[in-house]
This record gives structure tokens, C-alpha cells and sequence, in this order.
């Protein structure tokens, strides 16, 4: 048999790891499609609720206490942070526990690649969609509502690529809690809810008790959201934001190496306790 | 050195079971310190009934389970050890028609898992194209594996184990849910496949098709080998014994167990069959002469009998013959 080696097999792998699930996204439309929606409906959701409970002082409050008049742009990027981290967790932590109950699971862990080959083949496709997702959405909105800032979202679209890795080192971690315990949606629909409570989708993280805040500051969607609402919102740039890029580069590097590293040790784990087979 | 050489494999499950907040924790015995070697151009049979332990020794010489104690040696590569290694040489079929993604054509399925194996692209065209022939499977190569029937999406993951020319193959239950057939295109590839120098560990609980495919068979019953050799050879050790199958209704357990008490009969067992009816299988001394005995003795236990056969044993009557119960059950 011809095979190949080195580099070039593992960029075979990822390949066709990464083909493999753009093949499911896009027959399989309808997730996609809700992925779309969803950042739309949240934001209508927040903006109803925000009238109800400010009434005619709805704009002006928001304004003081966010810096913006232009809480559409504000909500949406929040929302759509939320949708690309909500999609990263689903796809990497949940989509070992899909191909587990489809019996698929067991015939990639056959193969002579390693676990990590297989977690980032998944992830350089949610790369793929979570751009697509944010850049329709946050595109769409832009477009209609700050057409002056439009140029801004690829700075904002920048921000978002550091934010994915450690984002992914997360996945990781829940793919390794999903293997053990199963139950995958108990875990990441949890996790979803406290993602958008800590992480400032909707409102300014520094309205949360400080504690709170402390555990805002070690998850990078909270970097993402603030920084895209300050290169969208209020001119700033990439460079001007330095300090926060450089926390968002470190979580890069530690997430994905803490979340590997408890993956494989669960996973080691369900080998001895044969958890792959069970459903 | 053989392909496959296992060493003393034993698995233990440490469960709870019981309601919430009251479990608890039993061991399973699932793998109890088995050993066996298969040499190149052999098909090993592993047969016993369900939950005996060949699934899970199949999956601790893949690599998916790792063994409580002893070690296994895949084309001298330790399962324990060298996992990566091991899975190169490996060809794997595991039960089951959901081994494949069905929302993929059957050639990408092949595609995606020569991937990850490592096979350079256009060798592994070419190869595909040959085993889609194989199986039969050229026509609908193109089709999503959601819309093949039962029988193809076995022989697509059939021709999945092929892909890389391992060394070393491993069936599980190759010909379960397919039609006489596919099961018979299985089986002759499978033979061609030992011609090849294939090292074949194949699992079934099919005591025809180990017999018609096996050149050693090892019976297992609660994790250990209870026998091992050529199926001629086993059923050569029953061979003794007349063996007598009555089918028939009202027939049990409890029936088999109180035939043992004839002084004739050395083992008997029982096993359902569709519908009401049931099959008895007994092993006796000077059959002829026994039958009417046992006849009238399972008449008086309102037993209506149907069919009455003297059979040559099988490699169902060594398990008998080993464990006294039927591997049917």
C-alpha cells in the first residue's frame, strides 16, 4: 500500500476531516440556517425586555451605560459572539458524543491519527461556519443600520479568529466531560446560558458583582465582545486594544493545551472503562 | 513471530448498578486471561453466545478497550504499547450498520477513511474502485449511504476493513443481517483474503459459518476459552455421543436440566426457536435406544413434540458438550 508520512499525512487527515463535516453542514441545512436566525431573535428578545423594564429612558440609560446610542450593532455583536461560541461548543463537544451514538466514533478512533488530528479537523471546519455566521449576520446588520463603520468588521472579524482558538480549547474540555458522561446537551446548553450571562453578550460585563467579573475575565468571549463593540462602536483598532489581544493570545495558548490535555485524560479513561460502544 | 499473538488478555468492568443513591458496584468478568495466536493465512474463530467476551477481546486487539492485565501483540506491535502501530495494521469490521456516515456517498465514506489512514490519494482511488467492485457496490457508489439497504451498507463497511491491506483483519460479525447472498460474496472473499496470508480473527455466534470458514476455532463462554482447535477436531471429541434434536412446545429450561437425571444422557439443552416452539438438544449413549424413554418422559411433561432428528454434532454440541447450555441462548 501506498501511504504517506510526516506533515503531509496529517494535512491529508485534517482535510479530510474538515470536508467531511462541511459535507454534513450543508446537507444538513437546517442548523445552519437556525445558527443564522438565532443572533436576530436573542437580540429582539434583550431589546423587548429592555423596553419593558426602561420605558421611555430605555435609549438614554443604555447610552450611559454602554457608551452607544446604537444598541442594535451592540446587541447583534454580542449575539453573534454568543451564536460562534455556542457553535463551537455543540460542534467540537457534542459532535464526538453524534458519531459515539452513531456508532462512528469507534471507527475514527481505529484509525492510526491522533486525537488531536481529529478534534482540530473539526475545528478548522467550525472555523468555516462560525466566519460565515458572523460575518451574514454582523455583515447584514452593519450594512443597514452603520454603514459608515462597515469597513470596521474585519478588524472585528480579525478579533474574532484569535477568540476561536481558545474558544476551541474549551471544546476540547467539553468533548472529553461529553465522552465521559454523556448527556451532551445537559452540559453545553448549561454552559451556552453561562457563557452569555458572564460574558457580556448583552450588557457590560462590569455591571456583574466583581466575583462574577473575575470569572468573566478567564473566558476569551468576554475579550471578543468588548473589543469588537469598541472597534465597530467607538473607531478604536487592533493596536490601540493591545492589552486585551495580548490576554486573548495567552488564553489561546492555554485553553487549547488545559482542554487536550483533560480530553485525553477522559478519554484514556473511557478506553479502560470501554465507554466508547455505550450509548 | 504470529500476526496476532494474545498473552493471558483479561478485561474487568467495574459498574454500579442498582437505583440512585443506593448503587452498587459489581465487577464483570468480561475477558478472563484468554491466549491464543493466529499465524499468517489463518481465519481464527472466536464463537460463543452473547456477552461471552469476543466483542470485547475484538475491541481490546483494536485498541478501543485497554485490557485489565496480559498484552496482545498485533503484527508485533503491543495493543497496550503501541496503539498507533497497531491500528496501521489493523483491518476492522465491527457489527453493525451504522459504522459509516450516512450522509456520504459510499465512495466518499471510503475517501474520508483512506484519509485517515494515511493512503496517498491516487493509490487510494484506485483501491477504492476495486473494493466498491468487490462488494458490488460500483453502481451505487455515488449514492448517500442513507438511501442503500441493510446488506450494502454492510458490505461498504465490510469493504471499509479493506482498505489499507493491513496484515491483520478482524470481523465481527461479518454476515449478521445479511441476505444468503452478500453472506456468501463475504465468505468468499473472506477465503481469498486467507489465500492472501491474511491473519483472520473472525467473531460469530453462527456455528455453521465458523465451521464452514474457521481453521481453528476457540469457543468462549464467560470471558474464557472453553475449547480450541479445528472445528473437525472438536466435533470430533463429541462425536462419542449420539446427538438427538427434538423441536417441539412446551419444551424449557427446567426440561433440558431433568433430562440430565437419565443416566444415558450426558448433556442437554435448551434453546428457543420462533413462535412457541422450542429445540432441545441431547447428547445420549446408544440414542436409538433411549429415545422412546426420553419421548414418553416429555410427553408426561405435556411437551408436544413435533420433530425429532439424529443429528451429526456441530460445533454447537462442543459448547454443549463444554457448558451444558446452548449457544443460542
Amino acid at each position: 500500500m501506498r501511504t504517506r508520512s510526516g506533515l503531509k499525512a496529517t494535512f491529508g487527515a485534517l482535510a479530510a476531516i474538515f470536508w467531511k463535516a462541511i459535507k454534513h453542514y450543508t446537507r444538513y441545512p437546517g442548523g445552519f440556517v437556525i445558527y443564522l436566525i438565532m443572533p436576530f431573535l436573542f437580540s429582539i428578545l434583550i431589546f423587548g425586555m429592555g423596553q419593558f423594564v426602561g420605558g421611555g429612558n430605555a435609549a438614554s440609560n443604555f447610552a450611559v451605560r454602554t457608551g452607544t446610542t446604537n444598541f442594535v450593532v451592540y446587541e447583534i455583536l454580542g449575539s453573534a459572539v454568543w451564536m460562534t461560541s455556542w457553535v463551537v461548543v455543540e460542534d467540537v463537544g457534542v459532535a464526538l458524543r453524534d458519531e459515539q451514538m452513531k456508532g462512528t466514533l469507534e471507527q475514527n478512533f481505529l484509525a492510526p491519527i491522533s486525537r488531536f488530528t481529529l478534534l482540530v479537523g473539526m475545528s478548522l471546519a467550525d472555523v468555516v461556519i462560525t466566519s460565515v455566521i458572523f460575518l451574514v449576520v454582523v455583515g447584514a446588520t452593519m450594512a443597514v443600520v452603520l454603514p459608515s463603520g462597515f469597513l470596521n468588521i474585519f478588524q472585528a472579524f480579525l478579533t474574532l479568529l484569535i477568540g476561536l482558538v481558545p474558544m476551541f480549547g474549551i471544546g476540547f474540555l467539553f468533548a472529553g466531560f461529553v465522552i465521559k458522561f454523556k448527556e451532551p446537551y445537559v452540559f453545553t446548553q448549561l454552559i451556552n446560558l453561562i457563557f452569555a450571562t458572564l460574558t457580556g453578550t448583552y450588557y457590560p460585563v462590569t455591571f456583574l458583582p466583581y466575583w462574577v467579573q473575575f470569572m468573566s475575565g478567564v473566558l476569551p468571549q468576554t475579550y471578543v465582545i468588548e473589543d469588537m463593540r469598541r472597534i465597530v462602536l467607538a473607531d478604536q483598532t487592533l493596536v490601540s486594544l493591545y492589552g486585551s489581544v495580548f490576554i486573548l493570545l495567552t488564553l489561546a495558548l492555554a485553553y487549547p493545551v488545559i482542554g487536550y490535555a483533560i480530553f485525553r485524560q477522559l478519554e484514556r479513561r473511557a478506553s479502560v472503562t470501554g465507554e466508547f460502544s455505550k450509548y | 513471530m504470529n500476526p496476532v499473538e494474545v498473552n493471558a488478555l483479561s478485561k474487568t468492568f467495574e459498574t454500579k448498578e442498582g437505583p440512585l443513591f443506593r448503587k452498587v458496584p459489581r465487577t464483570v468478568v468480561a475477558v478472563d486471561g484468554i491466549s491464543f495466536n493466529v499465524p499468517e493465512g489463518e481465519i481464527f474463530g472466536l464463537l460463543g453466545p452473547n456477552g461471552a467476551g469476543k466483542t470485547t477481546t475484538i475491541k481490546m486487539l483494536c485498541t478501543l478497550i485497554t485490557p485489565t492485565s496480559g498484552d496482545a501483540h498485533v503484527a508485533g506491535f503491543s495493543v497496550a504499547k503501541e496503539q498507533q502501530k497497531v491500528r496501521a495494521n489493523l483491518g476492522v469490521m465491527l457489527t453493525g450498520e451504522r459504522t459509516l456516515y450516512w450522509k456520504l456517498t459510499g465512495r466518499e465514506n471510503l475517501e474520508y477513511f483512506a484519509a485517515l489512514y494515511h493512503m496517498d490519494p491516487s493509490y487510494a482511488k484506485n483501491r477504492i474502485e476495486d473494493l466498491l467492485t468487490l462488494v458490488g457496490l460500483k453502481e451505487r457508489e455515488d449514492m448517500l449511504v442513507e438511501n442503500y439497504s441493510t446488506g450494502m451498507r454492510i458490505r461498504l463497511s465490510f469493504a471499509k476493513a479493506l482498505l489499507n491491506e493491513a496484515p491483520v483483519l478482524l470481523f465481527d460479525e461479518p454476515t449478521a443481517s445479511l441476505d444468503p447472498q452478500s453472506s456468501r460474496l463475504i465468505r468468499d472473499i473472506i477465503r481469498d483474503l486467507k489465500k492472501g496470508g491474511h491473519a483472520i480473527i473472525l467473531t460469530t455466534h453462527n456455528m455453521e459459518e465458523a465451521d464452514m470458514l474457521s481453521d481453528r476455532v476457540a469457543i468462549i463462554d464467560h470471558g474464557k476459552i472453553v475449547s480450541l482447535g479445528p472445528p473437525s477436531e472438536l466435533k470430533q471429541k463429541v462425536k462419542s455421543s449420539d446427538v438427538i434434536e427434538i423441536e417441539g412446545r412446551n419444551l424449557t429450561d427446567e426440561t433440558a436440566n431433568s433430562l440430565q437425571s437419565f443416566s444415558e444422557v450426558s448433556k442437554a439443552a435448551y434453546s428457543t426457536e420462533a413462535g412457541e416452539k422450542g429445540l432441545l438438544r441431547i447428547h445420549v449413549e446408544k440414542g436409538k435406544e433411549i429415545l422412546p424413554k426420553i419421548l414418553e418422559f416429555l410427553v408426561r411433561k405435556q411437551a408436544t413434540i413435533t420433530k425429532v432428528n439424529f443429528i451429526e454434532p456441530t460445533l454447537e454440541d462442543v459448547f454443549i458438550a463444554q457448558t451444558g447450555r446452548s449457544l443460542r441462548d
